[in-house]
């Protein structure tokens, strides 16, 4: 470097008066105390360097980025780069000579980038910095500007994201899966014209379980609003209370709990409507549910359908995609249990499902990252 | 008669609908089939029960099934991982495990399962299923029926 430039100067009584070279006295305090204005409310941390890489000034942005006073970091002496940038996020060394923030100043041009420093108390933080050369009159380089963002916020919505699209990918998969086995167990042996029907039905049980699983944020489902959607007729109207007698209290349910008890409850109707209390006029079905601690901290959800009112019942000769769903799979899938009882005066369904515990695999880093 | 009439299999998959559907297709199969959704039940089945074949759901729920694996593999067990995410989403030391990419479909399953019959016991270091998804590394002479999913 050429012996002809003049260095910035790197003691504390030449760095509180950043830019009070060359001007007159009055001017000179007043553009100061401009400057001074401006840098000291800016929301970016702006570190001055000179050509040692001592940190010669900082803004108050930048010392509550760091943790450190200027006068601290003055009286250090030593490259800025030793104070907050000493160590990789894994804890080896970091020597000055790899930084890219310093070879913005030997290398003469503008550095852009992202690194973690390491602030006064020892935690790590992502910043995206920006690293410009100052040149004297004599366009010699003689220190360095340098831009500093945190950017937790920005790296934790990224990681928010990858998880979120991660778990809709892996929900997109399982809708899928539950539709290629409704279709599968819908037109499974001969052609039948009637199965189209069933299959529309089915699916828009499950889409309107879907969306009572969007109302939480596809976190829950309020037991309530799955059993009123899946006896609703259609998706603009409301349960018909003459027809349904509903008695329990509100629970959240895990999103597979609510899926499977929205197919069960529309089997259970669409078998009611063919054959059982609502297939008359005069049939109703009561619906009553409790809730009941387990040892294990869970709750346990029992639930009773009963229908009255319809024709006499007759017990069916072969089981279907209802009764299999509803007495085998749902015990096996919630440890629970589940009995369809064909009694001559109307259908019964009781059900005990242990309800699962709410959350999914990502949901806890999410929350916590959102509490930063 | 294929290889597989007759052939115990355990199943493992904690949907109950798509549960069914695999249950089904092995079922066509001809095999008989021990339906398992639940971790705890899965072990109790794959350290009691006498099978010739597992399926195993990589996902069950928050747990993953790699236990159940583990068993299978000390009882000499052949088995292969059903998954939505391919290899690349299991864990290091069963990369070796055949896999069958989910949605499940009738003739890869079949394919796969034949495959395990014939070939050693698996063992983690892959000796068994081989590191192939599909099993159609081996060559045409040793292959026992046409392979229409992957040629």
């Amino acid at each position: 470097m050429p012996n002809s430039r003049q260095p910035l100067q790197s003691t504390a009584e030449a760095s509180t008066p950043l830019v009070s070279l060359r001007r007159g006295a009055g001017q000179l305090f007043e553009t100061e105390r401009r400057l001074n204005a401006v840098l000291n409310n800016a929301s970016v941390s702006i570190f001055l360097m000179d050509d040692r890489q001592h940190c010669i000034y900082m803004n108050r942005a930048a010392e509550q980025l760091t943790g450190w006073t200027l006068e601290e970091v003055l009286a250090r002496d030593c490259p800025l780069h030793d104070i907050v940038h000493h160590t990789y996020p894994d804890g080896r060394p970091f020597p000055l000579h790899e930084c890219a923030i310093d070879r913005a100043f030997p290398e003469n041009n503008q550095e852009r980038g992202e690194e973690v420093f390491v602030h006064r108390d020892g935690h790590f933080y992502p910043v995206g910095f920006t690293a410009s050369p100052i040149r004297d009159d004599a366009a010699n380089i003689i220190g360095t500007i340098i831009e500093v963002r945190d950017i937790s916020e920005e790296k934790a919505a990224a990681e928010r994201q990858r998880l979120l699209i991660n778990e809709l990918n892996h929900r997109v998969k399982n809708t899928l899966a539950t539709v290629q086995s409704i279709a599968a167990q819908t037109f499974r042996g001969p052609p039948d014209p009637a199965a189209r029907g069933v299959f529309d039905a089915r699916m828009a049980a499950l889409s309107t379980a879907h969306n009572v699983l969007v109302e939480d944020n596809w976190e829950s489902a309020s037991l309530r609003s799955v059993i009123e959607r899946a006896l609703a007729p259609h998706l603009l109207a409301e349960v018909d209370l003459n027809r349904f007698q509903l008695q329990g209290p509100d629970a959240r349910l895990h999103p597979k709990v609510a899926v499977t008890l929205a197919m069960a409850l529309h089997e259970l109707m669409t078998n009611a409507a063919k054959y059982g209390a609502l297939a008359v006029p005069d049939g109703q079905v009561i619906l009553t549910w409790s809730l009941h601690d387990l040892d294990d901290g869970r709750q346990q959800l029992n639930l009773r359908w009963e229908e009255c009112g319809g024709p006499p019942v007759v017990t069916p000769t072969r089981k279907g995609f209802g009764s299999r769903l509803i007495e085998r799979q749902l015990p096996m899938e919630f440890d629970g249990s589940a009995e369809i009882t064909y009694a001559p005066a109307g259908v019964i369904c009781e059900l005990q499902i242990p309800l699962t515990t709410l959350g999914w695999v990502g949901q806890e880093s999410i929350e916590g990252r959102q509490a930063l | 008669m294929t290889l597989l009439a007759g052939r115990r299999v355990l199943l493992v998959e904690d949907e109950s609908l798509v549960a069914m559907l695999a249950e089904d297709m092995l079922l066509d199969l001809g095999c008989e089939v021990v339906v398992a959704m639940r971790l705890d039940k899965a072990l109790a089945q794959a350290r009691t029960g006498s099978f010739d074949l597992a399926v195993l759901d990589v996902n069950l729920g928050d747990t993953r099934s790699y236990p159940v694996a583990d068993l299978l593999f000390e009882r000499g067990t052949p088995f292969l991982f059903a998954t939505g995410y391919g290899r690349q989403g299991l864990e290091e030391a069963y990369k070796a495990v055949p896999v069958l990419q989910k949605p499940y479909q009738a003739a890869p399953l079949k394919h796969l399962l034949t495959r395990l019959l014939m070939g050693e016991p698996p063992t983690r270091e892959g000796t068994g299923g081989g590191p192939m998804p599909c099993g159609c590394h081996i060559s045409r002479e040793q292959q026992p029926f046409q392979v229409d999913h992957c040629s």
